[in-house]
């Protein structure tokens, strides 16, 4: 896939670099880091234009995003006729309150395995669509300039960036999971703690 | 007053930070290792405007005009290297037009490519010896300045 897409971009430039975004904001896995940095070398190559190439991705993958919000926000109502009784979904819109910012913010190029889950999350939650969509633009505008900075400075050696940034973000999910997990066991130990009191 | 954990949520929490482990390792060493290629022995990139002479950089999802373009050789070279016509292949990757016209032989399309770019690159001009200095004449020994006289 990540070959085929790659000739593509070369073939027909910076529109099909926002369409393959544009799909991979709706939450279609597609190797888009991959293409991202690909696309960073190919503007030193002068392939691309970096500044029509960033604008009409930011410009696509927000789009994408705020879709993709959108899909949770419309099925808010179905969710919380299921769920909206439950101690658990009141704790979990108000954690994401407290982390939504972050989480949008982060996800968008760090830890982009859980975008769409976020992105999903914050329309069923009913995050706010307007702060939804400052810290997602954000967040987008340094994975543009970012990772495609990244292959811009590293040119043809690109695709060595490239398993680095996504065998790094990997591991940051993975740490997310592990404090998580550790997170969870003091509140255990604690509980415990106040049981046994 | 808390509910106690129970089972279920206690095998929930073990497991999601087992895996969070596997993942920090996993992806962890995958990562060192991929700075470690970085940090090795690659040629320093050229920059913009420079040629790139490295022909292992060629891979199977580009096309001729950007393999051209990359390494500054006129498209018509490498066509006429692989002796295929120009204007239905421009799209084409190296592993279609392989696959098209040298369906038994798997990547000589890349081959003969890397060929022609070696081929019709410069060769690398020959660094001058360097000119050996004359040998240090000895300085003339200081003459004695006589003590200025009141």
């Amino acid at each position: 896939m990540d070959e085929f897409l790659l000739t593509q971009v070369i073939n027909y430039g910076a529109p099909l670099l926002g369409i393959i975004v544009f799909v991979g904001g709706l939450g279609v896995p597609l190797p888009c880091t991959v293409i991202v940095i690909a696309a960073g070398a190919f503007a030193r190559q002068d392939i691309l234009s970096w500044e029509v190439a960033a604008l009409i991705s930011i410009v696509s993958v927000v789009i994408g995003d705020s879709i993709s919000y959108s899909f949770g926000y419309y099925s808010r109502d179905k969710v919380l006729s299921r769920f909206s009784s439950s101690p658990q979904w009141a704790k979990a819109e108000e954690s994401f309150r407290k982390w939504g910012p972050l989480s949008i913010f982060f996800s968008r190029f760090l830890v982009t395995a859980i975008a769409l889950p976020v992105n999903l999350l914050s329309g069923t939650t009913g995050f706010p669509f307007r702060k939804f969509f400052v810290y997602d633009l954000f967040g987008e505008i340094v994975w543009i300039f970012g990772y495609g900075g990244l292959g811009y400075l590293f040119g043809s050696q690109w695709e060595l960036v490239s398993e680095f940034m996504g065998n790094f973000g990997g591991a940051v999910l993975g740490a997310i999971i592990f404090i998580f997990g550790i997170k969870q066991v003091w509140n255990w130990q604690e509980k415990k703690k106040m049981l046994s009191m | 007053m808390p509910k106690p954990v129970n089972s279920k949520q206690r095998f929930f929490i073990i497991a999601s930070t087992i895996f969070g482990c596997l993942l920090i390792l996993f992806f962890g060493l995958r990562a060192i290792h991929a700075f470690m290629k970085f940090k090795g022995h690659r040629p320093p990139q050229p920059a913009p405007g420079q040629i790139e002479t490295d022909v292992e950089l060629i891979r199977e999802w580009m096309t001729i005009p950007f393999i051209a373009r990359m390494y500054y050789v006129p498209e018509k070279v490498l066509y006429d290297a692989l002796d295929i016509p120009p204007r239905e292949n421009r799209d084409k990757s190296l592993e279609e037009i392989n696959k098209e016209y040298f369906p038994r032989s798997d990547g000589l399309a890349m081959q003969l490519v890397k060929a022609a770019i070696l081929a019709h690159q410069p060769p690398p001009t020959a660094v001058l010896p360097l000119t050996p200095l004359p040998p240090l004449t000895p300085l003339p020994p200081l003459t004695p300045v006589p003590p200025v006289t009141p």
